[in-house]
Formats: structure tokens, C-alpha cells, sequence
């Protein structure tokens, strides 16, 4: 062994107190959005049907919300975390409801350890996402569009083409649509609990950093000697296991799952609900916290819209009008201007 | 404070310009301050100053980036006003960037048609180009600046010196529609050169002054003093001389830059001759198309600089050192464990510290802030959570050591300017532990003088402190006064090596081997 080794880190010299470090943040309007926005936007909306739809907050409009952003928050986390190291997941919703169907389909025979499966088939869907990602280089929008179309196939295979029904140990998982936390259905704080897990790994981690880095500058992060394709790997496979989650509680909710049923409608509330909630879809900037805001919103907006006298058919024109307008709002023009 | 130098020039017409008293502020900053200035018809004038000194900003203002808050703009005597970049064309400047702007998938000739592309221009016709018009035109264009390019090549095909000529004779048709004599403003044109490419430029732009005046903007003080008849020299903000070239020397222009002298660069010839197990031997590495069976070894304590030109395949070889670009045949071995192939992730493990040349795409993450880049390398596990404290502590400390500005750590490391960024780039590495070999791949480029001493401080610290050293430099002079041993690169192969103690090679010797 050479004599070197660790002899390089230079001591820096005591340093002199030159003054008080100038320590300010600039506000900017991006910064205030990303920081507040969601809220304001989530209470807002919340005022406005409140106030149109007289006896939702004293029924269970509260207990509908949760209900239905539990699964749209879970999908819109799997997306966020892909968002977040610069590629996108068009895949995660259809692996949201194949999961479903295969909980569906174990949940009789073995019992228990059926969503652990299926939550970990998925992860290994989205594992499988990444590494073609992270070391073909195809891109990803590209590349999880295919998986969509595989995993559309690979449902109505294993669903029969029918509506799947759950027979037996039902109550495993529907504990979680029956009990209620606070009022709120305890599937819904399942979500946020994971909302909050994946908030404290991107703040607090060094893995969180690293895809942080990722996400703001893959050539910059490699430079440091990151590991940026395990990282990306990683990022698929964690949004694998939010879809895997997301299809448990669709389970918890209805008992049932088929390739037509509500997964196939996850999708762009996801995207939305991740956008409305702050992330950015160039990478790198994403608050998990924000999201649970976002899918509140979103799934606001058909109630909201139906209070207003919207017709339920255009909730998808809705959903799109607001990605475009939100990323319309919040992306940062860079390009072809003059600074 | 030193007064400044100023000196009337003797010219018989009005100048080509004229400032007088020119303020700007950006809130509280002062980044221009009471400015006054004449360019005389027919010279070359060098302008120079540390990062920050205001350059940028004086320069803004004669392009109509920025306008002034006060003072005023003649150009051959008649007042002017730049609201607009347009109206700074039409009063005659022409400007050629630091970063090359040209379209490299156009053929010339259209790309010096750009700049009149959309006004009343005889190169097209309702929309339509007129190829042999604009073809014959730019000839004409290249002419005068005395290049002999096609115009019907693509940008892509050219070598770095004729694109900036191309880049020159852009700027200057400026004239054709003002009859002006035109101003030509070159911000730091030599720095992404090689240095026999800068020769070459150097040469054309004295040629420049025959056609009217130019405004060249350097930090390379040598090459100042080869081309400028005059030398304007600003200091936070503010014109400290303005000076003929005969009238002052090189230390001269470093001590009006800094405001204190420069510090002997040459280091005591005793770590010389170092027989120390190498850290880094390389043998028979091979690249198809880049560089061929490149052999040769680094110590501890030891700095092995590379030079050569473009093509040379010196870049090329350091990536695949540090795992960033495969290589097809031959091994290396790093503290006597053989590599085949591995990757950045593994190269920083085993203690390799790299810093590319590409600082904003590659030596950073902008968006993060500095303090977060700082800490991005890990020569080992450092756990699993981040140690905030422990990061803001040890940031605070090196923003001291490198005097880097503004003292925010918490600022995103994109909006630092170059220089400061680039320390943080280097901090990165400086304050791991095991760091056996630092590759850097021209860390000085593009750095004011200031910057530059402090960074070459660090490098010969790191140095004596027992890490090996590839260093990729600037000039031959940063490679000569790095390098104990230095390998010539020419297409791919070495061509020459000197031990720096032994043989005392000069640039010529140098030179002489890369092309």
C-alpha cells in the first residue's frame, strides 16, 4: 500500500470570520408554487365546493375524496419518483391494475402473503423498466409506452377478459376501505404515510441526493461518481411498488378488478395529480407532500365540476386542460430567450 | 489606490468610440461605475479584468443588452442610444461570443447570412434563398478577414480556428449596411483554442485593424501583449488604466488586475526525480479512432501534463481512465490492481478525483446548490443520511480557503459565475479522503488570474500532499510549469515525452511534436 492514502484531504486553515454570510434565498414565483401552491390550490377548490354543494362537508364528501385520491395518489407517487429522475412512466397505471388482477386472482388461494406478491411482481415490472432505461438508453417515454401495451395484454390474459372477483381472505385487504383513521378510510393514510417515507428519503438521504442529481444533470451527477444507472433502476423499482400498492387499495375498494375497470382510468389523474402537486416534469424537483395535495385537488375536480354543471363526460378534458395549464405555468423558459 | 494611467491618444479624427461617465447597477451593485473610455480607429484594444471586474457588463451595454443608467455612447462622434441589440448592429458592432454560436449542421454560408436573415437582405427573395448570391457574398466576407474557407462547407466539417473565423467575418458584415467602420468585439475568442490554433487566430485579428477598430477580450495576458496596441484594464467596476502596450509588462497588467503582485509560479525542483511505487500505470491503451497503445506511469506526488491539439485523443484517454468512455484494447492498473473497464462510480471508489473541462454540463449540477455539490462525491459509504450540519460546516470552511463569492453556500451553484463555480468544482474533490489521482482536464479554462493563482495553489498543494496529478492544461507555459514529466499527444499517439527536470523542454520543443 502506497503512503498516500488519505494523506490528500487538505486541512482547510481555520477560517477567519470575515463577517456574516450572506444567507438569503431568492423568492421566486416557481418557489413559492412549488413550496405552497398545491395547498392553496387543494383549499381553494375545497372552498368552492363546499360552498356550491351544500351538505358535503357535513356527509361524507370528505370520505369520498379520500377514497378516490387514495389510488390516483399512490400512482401519481409511483410517477413522481420516475418524473423526478428526468424520465417518465407511462406504464405505472396499467401496472396499478395488473397488480390488482393478480391480488385478485392469489388472494383465495395463499392468503396473506398475496399482496406482498403482488406488490413485488410489479416492483419487478418496474425494476425491469428501469434497467432497460438505465442501460439501453432507450428513452423512456418510448420504452414504458411498450410496457403499457405488454402489461395491457398480460391482464386481459390472466383476468380471462373478465371482471376478476376476490374469493376468500377478502378481509385481508378491505380492512383497510373499512376502518377508518380520523375519519378518513385508513387505505388513504396507508398513502400518505408512504407520501411522507418517500419525502424523507429525497430530503434526509444520500439516495435521495443522488436522484436529486439525476434528475437536475445525469451527465453531472455520473462526473461525481454517482451510480446513475442502479439509481435509476432503483427509482423504477420503488414507482413499481407504489403501482403495486395502488392496486392493493383498488382491491380494498371495490373487491374486484378487470382490464377495463378503474385502473385503465389512472392515468392522466396520476400525471395530473403529480403536476398539480409541484413536480417538475424536466426532473429533479418533487415534493411527495405536495402530491397528496395534488390528488386531493384532482380528485376534487369532478365534484367541483358537477357543481358547476360540467357534465361528467368532459373529466378528461378537464384532467388535460389542467396538465397543460399547470406546466404551461410553472416551466421555466430557458430557451430562446436572451438573459 | 493607484491612479489611473490614462493617457490622451493622439488621433486626428473623432475615435471610434467614446464612452463617458457609463454607470450600471443591477439592485444593489454596482457592476459599471462611472466609466470613460475612447477606442481609437484602427487598434486593437485589449480589455481585461478578474471575473466580476464589470467586463461582462461593459459589454452588454455596447451589444444593447443592457442600457446604461447613466453616461453616454458616440461612435465616430455622433451620439447613440442602444435600446435593442439591433440598434447596437446598426451603429456598427459586431460581436463574436465566447461560446461558439454557430448552426454546425448549415453550410457557411448561410450562417454569415444569419445575421441579416429576416431584414431586406439581396441573399434571399421573398423568403427564398439565392444560393449563388449568398455563396458569392460570403466569399466575399471571408475574404476580407482573409480566411480561405468554403462557403459551401458545413460549419460541422471545419476546425475550431475557422469556425471563429467564420464567427469574425459574421460579425463583420455588419458594415455593409452602415458604411460605419465597424467594431469588432471578441470576448475571449482564444479560450476554447489550442494554443497553435490561437497563433493562427492571433495573426488574423491583427489583421482586423486595417478594417476598423476591435475590442478583444482575454485572460491570457500574453496573448494580450502580442495583439493589442492598447490595454484597458477594469477593476470592480471601475477603469483603473488605459494604457499603450509598449508602456507597461505582463506583471504590470496582473498587478493593475488584482491590485497585488503575482506570486512565484515556479515550485523547488526537490519533488523531481520521485522513485515511488506509480499509483497509476497505464500500458498499451488503445481506442479505435482516438488514441493508440498509449503507455506511461504516474507517482505519487508526481504531475504528468498532456498536451496536444485537438484530435490529439488526450481527452478521450483521460474518460476511459475515470470510467466515462470504453477502450478497446490494452489495461491500466491503480495501486496495482488491474482494470479492464469499470465505471465513474467505481473510479471514484478507488480514489479518482476527475474534473472535466465541460464545467456547466459535466463538473456540476446546477439546481443543486453549492454546498450540495460540494458534498455530490463519495470516495467510500458515508451512511445512508445526509449529515446537513456536517455539509453547511465544512462548505463555510472552503468558501473561506477559495475566497469564493458571493459567500452563500446555499446559492444555487448555477447562478455563481465561472471561476467561483469552478473552485467549487474543485472543492468537490479537494476535501475527500483517499484521493490517490487527480485528473483535470483544463480546471483553469476560461479563469480570470485571480481565480486561476488560487486554483494552482491548491493543485501544487495536492500535489505535495502525495496525490498523483494528470493535468490537461491550457497553455504550454501551465503544462511546462505543472508537469514533471509531460507526454506530447499528436493523432492518437504519443510522440514525445521530456522529464521536466532532465531534458528543461521549452513550448518550441512542444510545439515541435504536436504538429
Amino acid at each position: 500500500m502506497t503512503a498516500v492514502t488519505d494523506t490528500v484531504n487538505a486541512a482547510p486553515p481555520a477560517p477567519a470570520s470575515t463577517g456574516t454570510p450572506v444567507r438569503r434565498r431568492t423568492v421566486t414565483p416557481t418557489r413559492v408554487w412549488q413550496l405552497a401552491g398545491p395547498f392553496a390550490v387543494f383549499a381553494i377548490l375545497f372552498a368552492v365546493v363546499a360552498i356550491l354543494t351544500p351538505g358535503f362537508v357535513g356527509g361524507n364528501g370528505l370520505v369520498v375524496v379520500a377514497q378516490t385520491a387514495t389510488a390516483t395518489l399512490l400512482v401519481a407517487l409511483a410517477q413522481a419518483i420516475v418524473l423526478h429522475v428526468g424520465s417518465i412512466d407511462l406504464s405505472n397505471a396499467a401496472m396499478a391494475l395488473f397488480s390488482a388482477i393478480l391480488l385478485a386472482k392469489m388472494l383465495g388461494p395463499i392468503g396473506p402473503v398475496a399482496p406482498i406478491l403482488a406488490i413485488l411482481i410489479v416492483g419487478l415490472v418496474g425494476a425491469v423498466n428501469g434497467w432497460l432505461v438505465a442501460y439501453t438508453q432507450v428513452p423512456s417515454f418510448a420504452l414504458t409506452l411498450g410496457m403499457l401495451g405488454i402489461l395491457q395484454a398480460a391482464s386481459l390474459v390472466v383476468s380471462d377478459s373478465t371482471t376478476v372477483y376476490v374469493e376468500g381472505n377478502g378481509e385481508t385487504v378491505t380492512a383497510l376501505y373499512e376502518n377508518a383513521v380520523a375519519g378518513l378510510p385508513m387505505m388513504f393514510w396507508v398513502a400518505v404515510l408512504l407520501a411522507v417515507l418517500l419525502w424523507a428519503l429525497l430530503r434526509f438521504t444520500v439516495v435521495g441526493q443522488s436522484l436529486t442529481a439525476i434528475g437536475l444533470n445525469e451527465s453531472g451527477a455520473l462526473f461525481a461518481g454517482i451510480r446513475t444507472r442502479p439509481l435509476k433502476v432503483a427509482a423504477f423499482a420503488i414507482s413499481g411498488v407504489l403501482a403495486g400498492f395502488a392496486g392493493m387499495m383498488i382491491i380494498a375498494q371495490s373487491g374486484s378488478a378487470s382490464s377495463t375497470g378503474l385502473g385503465s382510468d389512472l392515468l392522466l389523474p396520476a400525471i395530473a395529480s403529480a403536476i398539480v402537486g409541484g413536480t417538475a416534469i424536466t426532473g429533479g424537483i418533487t415534493n411527495p407532500i405536495n402530491v397528496v395535495f395534488g390528488a386531493l385537488t384532482v380528485s376534487l375536480i369532478p365534484i367541483g365540476a358537477a357543481a358547476i354543471g360540467i357534465p361528467p363526460e368532459a373529466q378528461s378534458l378537464v384532467y388535460g386542460l389542467v396538465i397543460i395549464v399547470v406546466v404551461a405555468l410553472t416551466t421555466t423558459r430557458g430557451r430562446g430567450v436572451v438573459k | 489606490m493607484s491612479k489611473p494611467l490614462t493617457r490622451t491618444p493622439e488621433t486626428s479624427d473623432a475615435p471610434a468610440l467614446t464612452l463617458t461617465g457609463i454607470s450600471k447597477s443591477f439592485g444593489p451593485v454596482t457592476a459599471v461605475r462611472n466609466l470613460s473610455l475612447q477606442i481609437p480607429r484602427n487598434q486593437v484594444v485589449g480589455l481585461i479584468g478578474e471575473n466580476g471586474a464589470g467586463k461582462s457588463t461593459l459589454l452588454k451595454i455596447l451589444t444593447g443588452l443592457h442600457e446604461p443608467d447613466s453616461g453616454t455612447i458616440e461612435v465616430s462622434g455622433r451620439p447613440v442610444r442602444f435600446r435593442r441589440p439591433q440598434d447596437a448592429v446598426a451603429a456598427g458592432f459586431g460581436v463574436v461570443h465566447q461560446e461558439q454560436s454557430l448552426l454546425t449542421n448549415l453550410s457557411v454560408a448561410e450562417n454569415i447570412a444569419m445575421n441579416a436573415l429576416g431584414s431586406q437582405d439581396a441573399a434571399t427573395r421573398y423568403g427564398w434563398y439565392r444560393w449563388g448570391r449568398l455563396n458569392r457574398e460570403a466569399e466575399q466576407v471571408l475574404a476580407r478577414v482573409g480566411a480561405r474557407i468554403d462557403p459551401r462547407a458545413t460549419v460541422s466539417e471545419l476546425s475550431f480556428v475557422d469556425r471563429q473565423m467564420v464567427e469574425i467575418a459574421r460579425a463583420l458584415r455588419v458594415d455593409e449596411r452602415t458604411h460605419a467602420s465597424p467594431i469588432v468585439i471578441l470576448d475571449e475568442p482564444t479560450s476554447v483554442l489550442e494554443r497553435n490554433e490561437t497563433a493562427i487566430l492571433e495573426r488574423e485579428i491583427a489583421q482586423l485593424k486595417h478594417i476598423g477598430s476591435v475590442i478583444f477580450v482575454s485572460h491570457r495576458l500574453d496573448e494580450i501583449m502580442r495583439i493589442c496596441d492598447r490595454i484597458v484594464v477594469m477593476r470592480t467596476g471601475e477603469l483603473v488604466a488605459d494604457v499603450a502596450k509598449d508602456e507597461v509588462t505582463e506583471d504590470d497588467l496582473f498587478r493593475l488586475m488584482i491590485g497585488h503582485a503575482a506570486t512565484a509560479t515556479r515550485r523547488p525542483d526537490a519533488a523531481r526525480g520521485n522513485t515511488a511505487a506509480p499509483v497509476l500505470s497505464v500500458s498499451g491503451l488503445t481506442r479505435k479512432g482516438e488514441y493508440r497503445d498509449v503507455s506511461f506511469d504516474v507517482r505519487p506526488g508526481h504531475c504528468v501534463t498532456i498536451v496536444g491539439t485537438l484530435g490529439s485523443g488526450r481527452e478521450s484517454l483521460c474518460r476511459a481512465l475515470f470510467g466515462v468512455e470504453p477502450f478497446d484494447a490494452g489495461t491500466f492498473e491503480l495501486d496495482g490492481r488491474t482494470v479492464r473497464s469499470w465505471s465513474a462510480a467505481e473510479a471514484t471508489r478507488a480514489g479518482i478525483a476527475y474534473v472535466p473541462a465541460e464545467r456547466r454540463t459535466e463538473g456540476m449540477v446546477g439546481g443543486l446548490d453549492a454546498k450540495e455539490n460540494m458534498t455530490l462525491a463519495r470516495t467510500g459509504g458515508k451512511g445512508f443520511l445526509l449529515r446537513r450540519r456536517a455539509q453547511a460546516k465544512l462548505a463555510g470552511e472552503w468558501f473561506e480557503t477559495l475566497d469564493i463569492r458571493p459567500r452563500n453556500p446555499d446559492l444555487d451553484l448555477a447562478r455563481f459565475s465561472g471561476g467561483n463555480a469552478q473552485k467549487v468544482v474543485m472543492a468537490k474533490w479537494l476535501h475527500l479522503d483517499g484521493v490517490k489521482l487527480m485528473i483535470l482536464d483544463h480546471p483553469l479554462r476560461g479563469l480570470d488570474p485571480g481565480a486561476a493563482e488560487t486554483l494552482n495553489a491548491q493543485i501544487r498543494a495536492a500535489r505535495d500532499r502525495g496525490a498523483a496529478l494528470i493535468l490537461l492544461a491550457d497553455t504550454l507555459e501551465e503544462a511546462l510549469d505543472h508537469g514533471d514529466e509531460i507526454l506530447v499527444m499528436r493523432d492518437g499517439e504519443v510522440t514525445a515525452r521530456f522529464d521536466a527536470g532532465r531534458d528543461n523542454p521549452t513550448s518550441l520543443d512542444l510545439l515541435e511534436k504536436m504538429v
